[in-house]
């Protein structure tokens, strides 16, 4: 029930809150927050592949109907269900049981859950900038948007994580 | 039917096929889903404005080309000895039409009248394509065989040349079907040069071949007036070529015991380890150059 409760929080706060602010087209232009990839990252290691995939084609879906996105958002969204696990591993084997699949994202330290959000959202907003720019044409003013907007999707996940981490993540 | 495809046994291989079929399935059907679902968002998206649409296809259509370039550049490969056979009859028509012009402006510059009646059956050199069949080239005595013979008007004494008017030999034999070329490369070979100086004046030597490297020859009994240097370029100079053939740069000389005259090691000008297509020219006054040079000789004895 508190998993649900982050996700309409989290869609909520990127439908009528992050994609309307409106503080200067400049800065608009390098900085775009997502974090409704949060409602995949955060989704129990323990379901099956197939589930965890569905799930992020619905909230995929859901952002193209409210934001236009005409597949982007699912198209971006869907890689992240598939490389969950392998980031999991790579980031938590040295210091977490990671056939434990359960308790393990509880179980990761402070700045490991944030390692895993950041590089989570690395990966996705690449594939969004690129994918929506179409073109290598202007490259580094796609690669700046990526890190800006990275930096603070980040900023803005880490809150809604410690917000909701001991309600929505299994101990 | 025989005993090893029986229709329950047949059922059975069916059945296990479709298991095994059902299981990798099974292992992977979460990719497969993962693909039709990315595959459709991707669609979507494509197709969703102009802009998409047209990145897409101008991308596609870079892709489908360069693949295309690659496909047609194996096609292209394959069909290169075609097309060097082509070009190689092509180069012959235009190498004869070339001799008729030269011959014809050489007798303009004589007599003018003497040009009226000009017609290819006057021209002095025939040029024919044809193609090496075998050679070899790490004897002393190598020989080329050609794939044209009698039949296809080769004659013995026809020069061998490359489409790149490079010197490679004459034939020394003739079948129906095929010619055997001796080439630079062969000790038996001998034939004149010439060296053209930076003032046109022509120098003449002896051309052979003292079976030491494939890609040099030797040039002989050059006159002590030439300035000789490096670089300079042999012809040939022989009844059985035109002008212009070029046997190659020279690449060191020195002089004779007597100082009386130059002898030069040769760079070929044809690689003869690597002749495909070649042209034979034929002289058709050799006949009557060479009975002429007998009786000549028969005078002096």
């Amino acid at each position: 029930m508190s998993y649900i409760w982050m996700s309409l929080a989290v869609l909520f706060v990127q439908i009528f809150l992050l994609d309307n602010i409106n503080i200067g087209a400049s800065v608009a232009l390098w900085m775009r927050p997502m974090i409704f990839p949060l409602i995949v990252l955060l989704l129990p290691m323990h379901w099956k592949m197939i589930w965890v995939v569905l799930a992020a084609y619905g909230v995929g879906y859901i952002m193209d109907i409210s934001l236009g996105g005409e597949g982007l958002y699912v198209a971006t969204l869907l890689p992240l269900a598939l490389i969950r696990p392998t980031l999991i591993y790579l980031i938590g084997r040295h210091s977490v049981d990671i056939s434990d699949e359960k308790h393990i994202l509880s179980r990761l330290g402070t700045w490991q859950m944030m390692l895993y959000i950041a590089s989570a959202l690395l990966i996705h907003h690449t594939l969004f900038f690129f994918l929506e720019a179409l073109s290598f044409s202007h490259f580094g003013q796609v690669v700046l948007t990526i890190i800006f907007s990275m930096l603070l999707s980040t900023t803005i996940g880490w809150f809604v994580v410690r917000l909701f981490i001991s309600k929505v993540l299994v101990r | 039917m025989s005993d090893s495809l029986c229709p329950p046994k047949l059922i059975k291989i069916v059945a296990c096929v479709m298991h095994r079929l059902f299981e990798f399935l099974r292992r992977i059907y979460v990719v497969l889903v993962f693909l039709l679902l990315e595959g459709i968002a991707l669609w979507q998206y494509a197709t969703s404005s102009p802009y998409t649409e047209a990145k897409v296809f101008a991308r596609t259509t870079a892709i489908g080309g360069a693949i295309s370039g690659v496909v047609t550049d194996v096609e292209h490969f394959f069909s290169l000895p075609e097309e060097n056979e082509r070009l190689t009859e092509r180069i012959s028509v235009l190498e004869q039409e070339r001799q008729r012009d030269y011959e014809l402006l050489s007798r303009a510059e004589l007599d003018s009248l003497a040009t009226t009646c000009y017609g290819e059956e006057d021209v002095t050199f025939r040029f024919r394509a044809a193609r090496v069949s075998s050679s070899t080239s790490n004897r002393q005595r190598n020989y080329i065989v050609l794939d044209r013979g009698a039949r296809d008007g080769m004659k013995v004494d026809m020069g061998v040349m490359t489409p790149e008017r490079h010197m490679v030999g004459y034939i020394t034999s003739c079948s129906e079907h095929y010619s055997v070329v001796v080439p630079i490369t062969n000790t038996k070979f001998n034939t004149g040069g010439r060296l053209i100086d930076d003032v046109n004046n022509n120098f003449f030597c002896s051309i052979s071949w003292d079976g030491d490297s494939r890609y040099h020859a030797q040039a002989s009994d050059i006159s002590v007036n030439v300035d000789i240097r490096n670089g300079m370029t042999i012809e040939v100079s022989s009844e059985r070529m035109p002008r212009g053939v070029v046997v190659g740069t020279i690449e060191s000389y020195g002089t004779n015991n007597a100082q009386t005259a130059y002898s030069a090691q040769v760079k070929l000008a044809a690689d003869m380890t690597a002749i495909d297509n070649v042209i034979v020219v034929e002289n058709v006054h050799y006949a009557e150059i060479g009975t002429l040079l007998n009786e000549e000789e028969e005078e002096d004895e």
